[in-house]
């Protein structure tokens, strides 16, 4: 096993990452940039290094200065967790080449699945259904009208090099095609250096289900069962689950099945997630690989049990995977809110700032995989997650029941967070009967919330006439001079104990 | 004390009185409220209305919007002194058509879509704001001119700052 673990990141993930570590008695080396100082990820390792300023490319996008700090310290492996240099091919080779172990897979494996259109023709090869489109990057604004005809309209423009939700535009029409090129082209570029990319044929009403599967150096592989990812506002992941409402026994097989096929045509190693696309027949098409450890994973930890950090831990280090296929079983029913600093009643707008007060949510099934305290401030350079909250129960209405109970008991004051947003969710109609699609939250849920009735606007004013009133009575009292107070009796000060005099 | 409530378009009347040691009389357009409120923790408070428990999170401040949250619901709403009001209504208001495009957040201004004296349209996109990795594209609020151009392609801002003028 290894005797020292670098993480090339920060926030909840780092953390998440040392917590796996010092449960199996392995020391960490955190990195950290110029703002991170006072983070958790610095303050939880056993060893911190300043690695730059605060922008992540003078920073944690830094390939020489990670490798530097691991040499130093005697970091026997890396862990890069989510993001930053997560998927990054050149990364893997810069390890591979100074003897350091990526805790992930092979650069092999990551150039493959990481330029989706490569990952399409792998895995199309081997059978595996994918949504039409083209296979190539797509250069000129004429070709891409040509194609996006050729398939017809709505499609998708997707950045070769993406993730997350970044330069990824949904073209309804003609029109929009123009401007929704520009920014995808601009997101792609400065996420990911390269402004490259495809255009899909955009299927309706989709539902978005992943596999996560698990493989080791000596050919094994298991699936650890799917996550319905579903609900998402701009394409972005915010409500995860397993398991899916919609998916079999049946379907659950042949899923993973074809997951552990894509995995084993890259020779993968390590966690990894595929992700399908599931039409209202229920039939599945290859969406992509993402060739890291997830953000969504806590939801198959807590209905399989496994530890998946430790997992990669281990096959990383060389051991054969601790678990066959027929031990994985989904035991209840598990649902992650993503908590991020913007604001869900100005259009997500993001909303960094320093946390005033917090209180985190406790009690029976409840998980909170945070990066923050109380008195952090949460700068404007990096994702704006806060943290993730899980909730399990024996079935999917206790863990709804649970989760809606786990947000109302969670306080974060100073910045706008998503809690009330996902408090809205967990008491909307659709989501709790399991009727929804990928577009659910922006054609559907916003305009259900635009037509109810608040229930304590009495209460809110009431609350709020009180502060007022209160504000301006200590005005009031400030503003009177000051022999209206009285003046303070000698006679009291020399009672006070510590202040008589001796003798 | 006496103050104008605004929700949306309708006024209320709400006077407050404290009636003992956290205990208030709250009257919001004729119906008294009996509560028990105190300040918990930063912008929190526990209130007790009759026998049902609230947490509420009160944000903002007198004579600008108040957010409040309660049970994950945001409530949006104005409260004023009396006297205050009555003074704004006698005075004029402000000049009608002019709109000044804000950063809604801290980020970086990554691209200006317009230059002064150009011509938009309400809704047109005039600037992209990136914060925390997204692009956003800010619209203008009126059609009208670019009257002025307040920051530069790469300039840092605040919440808040003005960014450019459409009259």
């Amino acid at each position: 096993m290894f005797k020292k673990i670098l993480i090339a990141n920060r926030g909840e993930i780092a953390v998440r990452v040392e917590r796996a570590c010092r449960e199996m008695g392995i020391p960490t080396v955190a990195v950290y940039s110029e703002v991170d100082r006072h983070a958790l990820h610095v303050r939880y390792a056993d060893e911190a290094v300043l690695i730059g300023p605060p922008p992540a490319s003078e920073s944690y996008l830094v390939i020489d200065k990670i490798i530097d700090v691991a040499k130093k310290s005697g970091a026997e492996a890396i862990h890069p967790g989510y993001g930053f240099l997560a998927e990054n091919p050149r990364f893997a080779d810069r390890c591979e080449k100074e003897k350091i172990k990526l805790i992930g897979p092979s650069a092999y494996a990551m150039r493959t699945m990481g330029s989706k259109t490569v990952a399409r023709k792998t895995v199309q090869a081997a059978g595996v259904p994918v949504v039409p489109g083209t296979m190539e990057p797509i250069s000129t604004e004429e070709e891409v009208l040509r194609i996006a005809k050729e398939i017809g309209f709505p499609v998708m423009l997707k950045a070769t090099a993406g993730g997350g939700g970044k330069g990824m535009r949904l073209v309804k029409e003609e029109g929009e095609l123009h401007s929704s090129l520009r920014m995808a082209k601009s997101e792609a570029k400065s996420a990911f250096s390269d402004d490259s990319v495809y255009i899909e044929k955009y299927i309706e009403q989709p539902r978005h289900v992943e596999i996560q599967i698990l493989g080791d150096q000596h050919g094994s592989y298991v699936h650890l069962c799917e996550r319905e990812c579903s609900i998402q506002r701009r394409h972005q992941k915010v409500i995860e689950e397993s398991p899916s409402v919609i998916v079999t026994p049946e379907m659950r097989a042949a899923m993973g099945k074809v997951a552990i096929e894509a995995a084993r045509a890259v020779r993968y190693e390590g966690a990894g997630t595929c992700e399908f696309l599931v039409d209202g027949k229920r039939d599945f098409y290859f969406l992509e690989m993402n060739t890291r450890l997830q953000v969504e994973h806590p939801v198959t930890e807590m209905v399989t049990g496994i530890d998946i950090v430790k997992e990669q831990i281990c096959v990383a280090a060389g051991e054969k995977l601790s678990i066959r296929q027929e031990d994985v079983r989904q035991t209840g029913h598990a649902i992650e809110c993503r908590v991020y600093a913007e604001d869900p009643d100005r259009n997500f707008f993001p909303c960094p700032g320093l946390i005033t007060s917090l209180r985190t949510p406790g009690g029976p099934g409840v998980r909170d995989d945070s990066g923050v305290f109380e008195r952090f401030e949460i700068p404007i350079f990096y994702d704006p997650i806060i943290s993730k909250l899980v909730a399990w129960g024996k079935n999917r209405t206790e863990a709804i029941a649970r989760m809606r109970r786990a947000l109302n008991e969670y306080v974060v004051t100073g910045v706008k967070t998503t809690i009330p947003f996902h408090i809205r969710v967990m008491n909307n109609r659709h989501f709790i009967e399991g009727d929804f699609d990928t577009n659910f939250i922006d054609k559907v849920f916003f305009k259900e919330e635009g037509e109810r009735i608040l229930e304590h606007g009495d209460v809110a004013m009431i609350t709020a006439a009180i502060q007022v009133f209160l504000e301006e009575r200590k005005h009031a009292m400030a503003q009177k001079p000051l022999e209206a107070a009285g003046p303070v009796s000698m006679w009291k000060y020399s009672t006070r104990p510590g202040m008589r005099k001796p003798g | 004390m006496n103050y104008i409530g605004t929700i949306g378009e309708k006024e209320v009347k709400v006077a407050v009185r404290e009636t003992g040691v956290a205990r208030y009389s709250v009257t919001i357009d004729g119906r008294e409220h009996l509560v028990d409120a105190h300040h918990v923790q930063s912008s929190v408070w526990s209130v007790l209305y009759g026998d049902a428990s609230f947490e509420v999170d009160v944000q903002g401040k007198k004579d600008e919007e108040f957010e409040v949250l309660i049970a994950g619901d945001c409530y949006k709403f104005t409260l004023m002194n009396e006297q205050r009001k009555a003074l704004m209504r006698s005075g004029g208001k402000g000049a009608a058509g002019k709109a000044m495009v804000a950063s809604p957040m801290p980020g970086k201004v990554v691209k200006l879509l317009v230059s002064v004296g150009e011509e938009v349209k309400a809704d047109q996109g005039v600037i992209v704001v990136e914060a925390m990795k997204m692009e956003n594209e800010l619209k203008a609020a009126v059609t009208g001119t670019v009257k002025e151009i307040f920051v530069k392609e790469g300039e840092v801002v605040e919440s808040g700052a003005k960014l450019l003028l459409v009259e």
